[in-house]
C-alpha cells in the first residue's frame, strides 16, 4: 500500500472540540500516523516550539489566537511545512484569508474521514516528493537570481523576496525537468495532484509571477519559456 | 471594507442633507428679509392698510420651527439607522457563532459515523464513541431549543409563570439544581447568606438566568473554578452578588456583554462557544421581573461579580405585583386553551 510510505509521518491536530479531536487522532493513529494533539492556540505553538511536525491540521475559531494567526507564524518558521485547514467556516472571504495565510489545503466542517485522511495523504506525498527531488540542490542559482528551497527566500538581483511553498514547488519542478518541456497538466498532476479539474489557467498565473520575480524582463522571458501548444521550458542558460 | 465604504456613504449623504437644509434656511431668510425690505418701503407708500406686522413674524417663525422639527426627524432617523447597521453586524456575527455551534457537533457525529462504517472497532471503542455521539447530540439539542426559545424572550413570553415564592427555598433549590447540572462540587460553588423574605418570580425563567451565568463562568474561568454566591435582603430588594474567579471582563466591554448578540474578542478567551445571546436573556429576565443586573470587574485575570437585584414582595407594592400575577394566570389559561 503506497500509504506504508508515510506512516510515522508526525501530525499536529490542532482542534478545542474535544469530541471531534478524539475521532481525529484516532483515525490518524489506525492510519499509521503518529499525531499530537493540541486543543488552543498557545498551546499548539508550544507543540510547535518544541518539536518538529510534518504535517498540521489546523482549525480556525480556537481559543486564545485564532487560526489564521497561527499559520501565519507556522509558516515565518517553516515555509514548507504543509497546514490543512479543517473548520466550519465556509464563506469565500474565509477560504481566501485561509489560503492567503499560507494553507495549503481548506475543508469545511461536517467532513468525510476518507477525503480527509486522502487529502492528507496527497499534502505528505507532495512534501516527500519536494524533499527527495534530488536533481536540484538546496540553494540553486541561474541568472541573477539565488533560490533557497529551504527558506523560501530568494535573492533577485537586488532584491530579496519570498516565495510561497507552491510557487517555490513549480519552480522546482521545472528546474528539475530543465531543458525539457513541461506540459502544464503535468505540473498540476505532480505539484497539485490534481487530474484536470482545476483550470490550467492556474499554472499561467503562478509562471507569471515567477516570471515577474525572477525575469530581467517579464514581457521577454529568457528563464521560464512557453512553448506553444505544449506547456512551458526552463532554460539552464 | 465595502462595508465602511457604504457606511460613510450614509454620512455623507446625512451630512449633505443637512447642508442642503441649511441652505434652504439662510436663502429663504434672505428671500424674505430682502422682500420684506422692499414690500415695507414701498407697501407703506401704496397700501398702508395691507401690511399686516403681526402674521408675517407668526410665519417666519413657525417655518423656522418646522424646518427645525425636519432636521431633527432626519437626525433620528439616522440615528436609528445606524443602530440597525450595528445590529446588522451583531447579526452576522451571531449567525457565525451558530454555523459554529451547529456544524462542530454533526461533524463530529459525522466522523464517528463513517469511522464506524469503514473499520471494525473493538466493543469498548464502539461504546466510547456511542457515549461521544450522545454527547454531540445533547449538544445540538440545547442549542435548537436556544434558538427555538429566541421568539419566546422576544416576545416577552419567557417569563410567563409568576407565583409568589419564598425566597430562601427558591434560590437554594436553584443552586443545587445547578451543581447537579454543571456536576460541580459544593465546595465549588459557595453560597451564604439567608433571605428571610418573598418575591415574585418566574422559576424557570430565573434558572435560564443564573444556569447562564455560572456557564459563563465555567467556559471563562481561568484556574480552577470558584464561584461564590451571597444573598442578602434589604428593605426593597433581594440582592444576589455572583463572583467568580475567571478571566474578568475589562471596564471598556462591562456595559457592551448584556447587548443582544455581542461576543467579546480578546486573546486571553479560553472559549469560542457561544451565540452572544446569554447575558442579555439574562438582563431580559431580570428586567421582566422588574429588577436589574450589572457587573463589576477588576479587568483582566481579576474575576467578575454579577450584581443581581429583585424587588421583594411588599403590600405596599401589592397592585403591581398583582398585576403580574393576573398576566400569568392570563397566559396560562392561553395556554391551556
Amino acid at each position: 500500500m503506497r500509504s506504508e510510505t508515510y506512516r510515522g509521518s508526525r501530525i499536529l491536530l490542532i482542534e478545542d472540540e474535544e469530541s471531534l479531536a478524539i475521532g481525529l487522532e484516532y483515525n490518524l493513529t489506525e492510519e499509521g500516523y503518529i499525531t499530537i494533539r493540541a486543543a488552543d492556540g498557545k498551546q499548539a505553538l508550544a507543540e510547535f516550539a518544541r518539536q518538529s511536525f510534518d504535517l498540521v491540521i489546523l482549525d480556525i475559531m480556537l481559543p486564545f489566537i485564532d487560526g489564521f494567526e497561527i499559520a501565519r507564524r507556522m509558516r515565518q518558521i517553516a515555509p514548507q511545512l504543509p497546514i490543512l485547514m479543517l473548520t466550519a467556516r465556509k464563506t469565500p472571504k474565509d477560504r481566501i484569508e485561509g489560503l492567503q495565510t499560507g494553507a495549503d489545503d481548506y475543508l469545511t466542517k461536517p467532513f468525510h474521514i476518507e477525503e480527509l485522511l486522502l487529502r492528507i495523504k496527497g499534502m505528505l506525498r507532495r512534501k516527500a516528493w519536494y524533499g527527495e527531488s534530488p536533481e536540484v540542490t538546496r540553494i540553486y542559482t541561474f541568472g541573477d537570481n539565488e533560490v533557497n528551497f529551504d527558506s523560501l527566500v530568494c535573492q533577485c538581483g537586488k532584491k530579496t523576496i519570498r516565495i510561497t511553498p507552491h510557487e517555490a514547488m513549480v519552480l522546482r519542478y521545472l528546474i528539475a525537468h530543465r531543458d525539457k518541456v513541461v506540459m502544464r497538466k503535468e505540473l498540476l498532476e505532480k505539484v497539485w495532484q490534481m487530474s484536470g479539474e482545476m483550470e490550467t489557467r492556474t499554472i499561467d498565473n503562478f509562471i507569471m509571477r515567477l516570471r515577474k520575480y525572477f525575469e530581467p524582463d517579464p514581457a521577454h522571458p529568457v528563464f521560464i519559456v512557453s512553448v506553444r501548444g505544449a506547456g512551458y521550458l526552463f532554460k539552464s542558460g | 471594507m465595502k462595508r465602511w465604504r457604504s457606511y460613510f456613504l450614509h454620512i455623507l449623504i446625512f451630512i449633505f442633507a443637512q447642508l442642503a437644509w441649511l441652505a434652504l434656511i439662510a436663502l429663504w431668510i434672505y428671500w424674505y428679509v430682502s422682500n420684506y425690505i422692499i414690500f415695507s418701503q414701498v407697501g407703506q407708500k401704496l397700501a398702508p392698510q395691507m401690511m399686516p406686522e403681526g402674521r408675517n413674524i407668526f410665519a417666519l417663525v413657525s417655518g423656522l420651527v418646522l424646518m427645525v422639527a425636519i432636521s431633527a426627524g432626519m437626525w433620528l432617523l439616522f440615528r436609528r439607522l445606524s443602530i440597525q447597521y450595528h445590529m446588522t453586524l451583531l447579526y452576522d456575527n451571531f449567525i457565525a457563532n451558530v454555523t459554529h455551534e451547529l456544524k462542530t457537533p454533526l461533524a463530529s457525529i459525522q466522523l464517528y459515523l463513517e469511522t464506524m462504517a469503514r473499520r471494525e472497532l473493538p466493543r469498548p471503542k464502539q461504546e466510547e464513541f456511542l457515549a461521544l455521539m450522545l454527547k454531540d447530540t445533547q449538544r445540538l439539542n440545547s442549542l435548537i431549543n436556544a434558538i427555538l426559545e429566541m421568539p419566546a424572550l422576544e416576545q416577552k413570553r419567557i417569563a410567563h409563570k409568576f407565583a409568589v415564592h419564598a425566597a430562601n427555598p427558591l434560590f437554594y433549590g436553584l443552586f443545587e439544581e445547578a451543581r447537579e447540572q454543571f456536576q460541580i462540587e459544593e465546595e465549588v460553588l459557595t453560597v451564604q447568606g439567608t433571605l428571610p423574605c418573598q418575591c415574585v418570580a418566574d422559576r424557570n425563567a430565573l434558572r435560564i438566568a443564573l444556569f447562564n451565568l455560572i456557564d459563563n463562568s465555567i467556559k471563562y474561568r481561568h484556574g480552577p473554578l470558584r464561584i461564590s454566591i451571597s444573598l442578602r435582603c434589604t428593605e426593597k430588594t433581594i440582592q444576589i452578588l455572583f463572583a467568580d474567579q475567571g478571566i474578568g471582563i475589562e471596564e471598556g466591554e462591562q456595559k457592551k456583554i448584556f447587548d443582544k448578540f455581542y461576543r467579546s474578542h480578546s486573546d486571553a478567551l479560553p472559549s469560542v462557544r457561544g451565540t452572544g445571546l446569554g447575558l442579555y436573556w439574562v438582563r431580559e429576565i431580570m428586567r421582566f421581573h422588574g429588577g436589574e443586573i450589572t457587573v463589576s470587574s477588576p479587568g483582566r485575570y481579576g474575576g467578575s461579580v454579577f450584581r443581581l437585584e429583585l424587588p421583594i414582595y411588599r403590600l405596599s407594592k401589592r397592585r403591581q405585583i398583582e398585576k403580574l400575577l393576573a398576566k400569568s394566570r392570563r397566559k396560562g389559561s392561553d395556554g391551556e386553551k
